[in-house]
């Protein structure tokens, strides 16, 4: 059953805070700090609504998705161009809820972080669009309208990066800007390609307009859009920009681009590949989706091995994040229902996890004024919250029980293995080289904690050094953000149905229709 | 027969046995703000209802027709999965069970006990109390679970426990180098080191034990116990052999968590820890969980070599990794100059005694002898263990030093805690008759025999010898001779050595009686056999009619070697034969003093050599660091400075660089001056105009 959504909700999630982000802009002079405040209630109002879908999906389990479609744009030449559709489902209302919650709680340290900063009411009209683009991005199933959004989630976070920024921040926004655009350049490609091809941009229809269409083009398509999002996902050899980018960010906006952006691109991947292409997905020759588990693979591993290597706290966890994109990158690659919900779950809990340990090295940036890992040391028994939450973050990173990551890499591995045990439907077969790729995915997360268990140790423990030897715990608007994450992983991960449930139903059906 | 989950109110118990701790761990923080007094005995307090519910358990194994006992809530159902739709929560209650909870929250209590006295005045208790209530709830979970998944969580919340508190020092203060760091130089680590290096090293394991988890769920479809025992006479036999490896697998996470070879390194090291944490979760429980996990995953692995014999292979691995593992670490513990890590290297050579005994069991159809073997020598080593441990607590509480040549001499100061320790390390020696080391390290050996298996027999003999000979000298290293400079030193500045307070020397009393009465209990000539033989007789009946082993018997066949009443004398004659040698050249030289064992070893010669190398722990220390932990560090940083700065971003750059150059250069032809563009638009003018005439042409 898909209920049409009456009420405006999912639009209203979206639009309103892009007219308060101008609201902002006006009043941002006059209201000063207090502008933190009104983004922060917009947000909310924005989250207590994708919260109550999410909500009204666990408990009806009837309930497919909830759709709202407006008319848009005529039909040229023939091909219709489609309706602006929202839809909420188990895939997609799981991850626009990850980044409301963000959002919202990030809004709330931002009134802490940047209380000394210029011109916060531009800052926080950009910080509305962005959160607008990102939360649009992910409700919306047009791929016109998607490219749109994809595009209103750069702009303001360029320009966040490249005012509020440290370091060489124009530089490195330009470098963000660059890379981001070029990818979406080729997922433009792709997409029109799509469009003069299945004549129609509504993901839900192409699978449709491609029956009968070459398996090469297809891929080639595949292909063009995949790079668009890899390279937003930051998936190896395309990364580069994101350590500049995560580490010269203000903080704020780095636990946003980290956790909620990137991982956009896995679910847009997810969404556009298996919706839209499945014959893409049971590909024999080339076995396309192998190929995606070895990069995903490299890409695990890769940013495993940079973490351990980095100094700047901010540029490891930049590095961690890309890590971590190859695990979600796995599960999608895995062909399975359980390893497709492992990718989502993992998009939960690496937004919870990812965003509590950038905001504690905003902590530290705030108390200590360096990034550098040397500095820091002995800071435990003084900063005992920050102690914890840190704790926690890496240890959700590694898959710890307790932490919904435990269930994300369960998940992914199982689903990879399954596959690779007992093929899926009658379309792929068993095949041991896949057997080898899972157990080498599952040996690569002694990396992830290593460098996790490592950190926390060079900061919380030991001597305090010079810099850290008078420190204290952080602002309370900067702690209470973080501990609110850490109990949700907490929750979560003692029982991840509450956001899993809706997910498989989704996902089953999804993988029932390609088989 | 078939195996129904049950709901009943005897299994109450079972519940509340690990959640009890785990609401004390919460209510500590709690407590801490009321008063610090509330705090501490509310933690000792809920450990105690945790060892009630376990006893209340006992009963239960009279009664083994009963049994199993498992009842299953559900958890996490999802849609549309093949396998892994459906994780319940439930809790199995077995004579394996209710043996390792009992031994788990007894030992457990009396140590919280003991840390009431020893944890005095620290700074950090509420971080204390919470972990060890944590870690105790977690360790019951362990034992009840019924399904990997559940046990997952409690070995993985163990693990956390062990990192957190054997980094309880975290300061790492140069000042604490006698209380809490461990090893010397050049393997001297602080103790927020060795909680990193215990993490992740049975982390290493654990991943292993994740594969294997994973690929027996992908294959079997289904995570718990009874129904995989169930299952796997039913699974397709042309698909058996993914068995093998996987087992294999799953065997990594014990050999982590146990500290087995090659994953022995991180035990010795996490004795930075206090000695409370070291007794309860590094010597008496946590290690154990390894062991504890095989002999949960016996039945499933001993059920699937009846259809598929290369299975087989997995309990030859468990045995020759564990009689390997004993011997190794038992000539470390020779050279160890520190008293808690010569009990350190004891216990992962026992734990190698117990996976011995659990490895040969599968290979033999009498498989109950061996893994009554395992069982029996985990429960009696998990008693003298922790009153060891407890012992040395209070030595090193009183002489204010970790090592072995700062004490000495301190028998008429600490009576009780001497004779403690004297009983129970003639407990891990083996003394015959009246201490329970002795029967359960015998049926270890009785079982190696009976197995046909010569060559691991003589390895645990001789590890044996090795046993009486570092209890000796540990014994008389800490208490016998003269006063060491140390003491002294502490007596000059009015220090002096006496007695542990009551509620440290109380418990390990308890154990030392414990471990007597065990002994005792374990006289064969009783009826039943002692309490070895009426093991025997327990899980015999129980496991012979778990289903797939009631009628699989006559599958496997061993040829027995020696008859079993020979094989009985031959166990007894030669372990009390390794016993005198190893204890007597002790005794010659530690405790008679008649040989100075520095001029023995000299200064070079071979003797200097392989002190060394026992001393340096075979170099599998070294060697790890080097090859695993510094390599990976170099490389990473190597990959850094070229792969990533110098290849894949340069590239970036030197694209960027190329188009700006491009671009650069064609901007020289935008000089601004009017005559170069009137030229050059009457030139593209002049261009044009050709084209077109050619096309029109």
């Amino acid at each position: 059953m898909i209920l049409e959504d009456k009420s405006f909700m999912l639009f209203q999630a979206i639009i309103i805070p892009a007219v308060f982000s101008v609201v902002a802009l006006v009043l941002g002079k006059r209201l000063r700090e207090k502008t933190g405040l009104l983004s922060t209630i917009v947000l909310l109002y924005s989250t207590a609504l994708i919260g109550y879908v999410q909500l009204k999906l666990f408990l009806e389990p009837g309930l497919e998705a909830i759709e709202a479609s407006y008319l848009w744009l005529p039909d040229i030449g023939g091909i219709s161009l489609g309706s602006f559709t929202l839809r909420a489902d188990g895939l997609s209302i799981p991850i626009a809820l990850v980044i409301a919650i963000l959002c919202t709680l990030i809004s709330i340290y931002s009134i802490k972080y940047m209380e000394h900063e210029h011109a916060l009411g531009q800052y926080f009209a950009l910080y509305l669009l962005y959160a607008s683009g990102m939360i649009g991005t992910v409700l919306v199933t047009n791929l016109a309208a998607f490219f749109l959004f994809f595009e209103l989630m750069l702009i303001p976070s360029w320009a966040l990066i490249g005012v509020w920024g440290t370091g060489m921040k124009e530089r490195i926004a330009f470098k963000y800007f660059m890379f981001t655009e070029a990818g979406a350049l080729s997922l433009l490609a792709g997409i029109v390609a799509t469009g003069f091809i299945a004549k129609t941009f509504e993901i839900f229809k192409v699978s449709q307009g491609m029956i009968g269409i070459d398996l090469g083009i297809q891929i080639a398509i595949v292909v063009a859009i995949l790079l668009g999002l890899f390279v937003k996902m930051a998936i190896f050899p395309l990364h580069t920009w994101l350590p500049d980018a995560h580490a010269e960010a203000p903080t704020p906006i780095s636990a946003l681009l980290s956790p909620a952006m990137i991982g956009i691109g896995g679910y847009a991947s997810i969404r556009i590949i298996y919706t839209g292409f499945p014959d893409v997905v049971k590909a024999q020759t080339p076995q396309f989706m192998l190929i995606l588990s070895v990069l995903a693979l490299i890409t695990m591993t890769y940013g495993g091995y940079m973490a351990l290597a980095q100094d700047d706290i901010k540029r490891l966890l930049a590095f961690s994040s890309i890590s971590q994109m190859g695990y979600m990158l796995f599960g999608i690659a895995s062909v399975s229902t359980i390893g497709l919900v492992g990718a989502v779950l993992l998009y939960v809990s690496h937004g919870l996890g990812k965003a509590i340990l950038f905001l504690v090295s905003g902590v530290l940036i705030h108390e200590f004024k360096t990034r550098s890992i040397k500095e820091l040391g002995g800071l435990a028994p003084k900063m005992p919250y920050t102690a914890i939450a840190t704790l926690i973050g890496f240890l959700g990173l590694m898959g710890f029980p307790y932490i919904i990551g435990f269930w994300a890499e369960l998940y992914i591995f199982t689903g990879a293995m399954y596959t690779a045990l007992q093929g899926f439907g009658h379309i792929i077969e068993p095949n041991s080289i896949r057997v080898l790729i899972t157990a080498l995915a599952i040996v690569a997360s002694i990396l992830t904690a290593s460098y996790g268990l490592w950190t926390v140790r060079r900061v919380f423990y030991g001597q305090p050094t010079e810099k850290t030897s008078h420190a204290k715990e952080g602002s309370m608007m900067m702690i209470i953000p973080i501990m609110i994450l850490a109990a949700l992983s907490l929750i979560l991960g003692v029982y991840p149905g509450l956001m899993a449930s809706s997910v498989s139903r989704y996902i089953s059906e999804l993988l029932g229709s390609i088989s | 027969m078939a195996l129904v989950p049950v709901v009943g109110i005897e299994t109450i118990p079972a519940w509340l046995c690990w959640l009890f701790p785990m609401i004390g761990a919460f209510l500590t923080p709690l407590l801490a703000k009321i008063n610090p007094k509330a705090r501490d005995y509310g933690a000792v307090l809920f450990s105690f209802l945790a060892a009630l519910m376990t006893i209340m358990l006992i009963p239960l194994i009279f009664n083994v027709e009963e049994l199993p006992k498992w009842e299953i809530l559900p958890w996490i159902e999802l849609e549309g999965f093949p396998v892994l739709s459906k994780i319940e929560f439930g809790i199995l209650v077995d004579p394996l069970s209710i043996i390792m909870a009992n031994v788990v929250a007894v030992i457990s209590f009396l140590i919280m006990v003991y840390s009431l006295g020893y944890m005095k005045g620290e700074s950090g208790l509420t971080r204390y109390w919470f972990f060890m209530n944590f870690f105790i709830g977690n360790m019951l979970l362990l034992v009840m679970s019924e399904n990997f998944v559940q046990t997952l969580f409690g070995w993985e919340g163990v693990g956390l426990c062990s990192y957190a508190l054997i980094g309880f020092w975290y300061r790492d203060a140069k000042e604490d180098y006698l209380k809490c760091w461990v090893g010397e130089p050049p393997e001297a680590y602080p103790p927020s080191h060795c909680g990193m290096k215990a993490f992740i090293t049975t982390r290493i394991g654990d991943i292993s034990l994740l594969i294997g988890i994973v690929i027996i769920v992908a294959f079997t479809g289904t995570l718990s116990y009874m129904e995989l025992i169930e299952k796997v006479e039913h699974l397709p036999h042309e698909f058996m052999w993914i068995l093998v490896p996987a087992a294999i697998l799953l065997f990594g996470g014990p050999i982590g968590k146990s500290a087995q070879l090659p994953l022995m390194e991180w035990l010795p090291d996490a004795m930075a820890g206090p000695t409370t944490v070291s007794a309860l979760i590094h010597a008496a429980t946590m290690v154990k969980a390894g062991v504890y996990l095989v002999g949960r995953v016996f039945p499933i692995m001993y059920v699937a070599s009846k259809f598929y014999p290369e299975m087989i292979s997995f309990f030859y691995v468990v045995a020759w990794i564990g009689v390997i593992t004993a011997f190794v670490a038992g000539t470390q513990a020779m050279t160890s100059n520190e008293i808690k890590k010569v009990l350190a290297y004891s216990t992962v050579s026992q734990l190698g005694y117990m996976m011995l005994a659990l490895g040969v069991a599968g290979t033999t159809v009498e498989f109950f002898l061996g893994y009554t073997a395992g069982v029996f020598h985990l429960m009696s080593h998990a008693i003298f263990k922790a009153a060891l441990f407890l012992t040395a607590g209070a030595v090193i509480h009183a002489v204010e030093s970790r090592f072995l040549h700062h004490m000495g001499g301190i028998k008429k100061e600490m009576p009780i805690t001497f004779w403690s320790m004297t009983l129970t390390a003639f407990s891990l020696m083996g003394v015959p008759v009246l201490f329970s080391g002795f029967w359960s390290k015998d049926l270890v050996l009785e079982s190696t025999l009976l197995a046909g298996q010569p060559i691991m027999f003589t390895l645990a003999a001789i590890t044996a010898a090795i046993t009486a000979f570092y209890s000796v000298r540990m014994l008389s290293l800490t208490f016998l001779g003269k006063k060491s400079e140390h003491i002294h030193e502490l007596e000059h500045e009015g220090h002096h050595i006496h007695e542990a307070p009551k509620v440290m020397w109380v418990p390990y009393f308890i154990l030392a009686v414990a471990t007597l009465a065990f002994g005792i209990g374990g006289i064969t000539l009783l009826p039943f056999g002692g309490i070895g033989g009426w093991l025997e007789h327990t899980f015999e009946s129980y496991l012979s009619k778990l289903p797939g082993m009631e009628h699989s018997f006559a599958l496997l066949e061993t040829e027995v070697t020696v008859p079993k009443d020979m094989a009985v004398l031959i166990t007894i004659g030669t372990s009390l034969t390794v016993l005198a040698i190893g204890a007597f050249i002790a005794y010659k030289i530690y405790v008679q003093r008649a040989i100075d064992p520095v001029k023995l070893i000299g200064s070079k010669g071979i003797l200097k050599s392989l002190w060394n190398f026992l001393f340096r722990r075979w170099y599998i220390n070294a060697f790890f660091y080097k090859v695993f932990v510094d390599s990976t560090i170099s490389f990473s940083k190597w990959a850094l400075k070229y792969i990533e700065l110098g290849g894949i971003d340069k590239f970036n750059y030197v694209l960027a660089n190329a188009i700006k150059g491009f671009s650069n250069r064609f901007r020289r032809t935008h000089t601004g001056f009017l005559n170069y563009n009137i030229i050059g638009m009457i030139t593209g003018f002049i261009l044009l105009l050709i084209i077109v005439y050619m096309v029109m042409v």
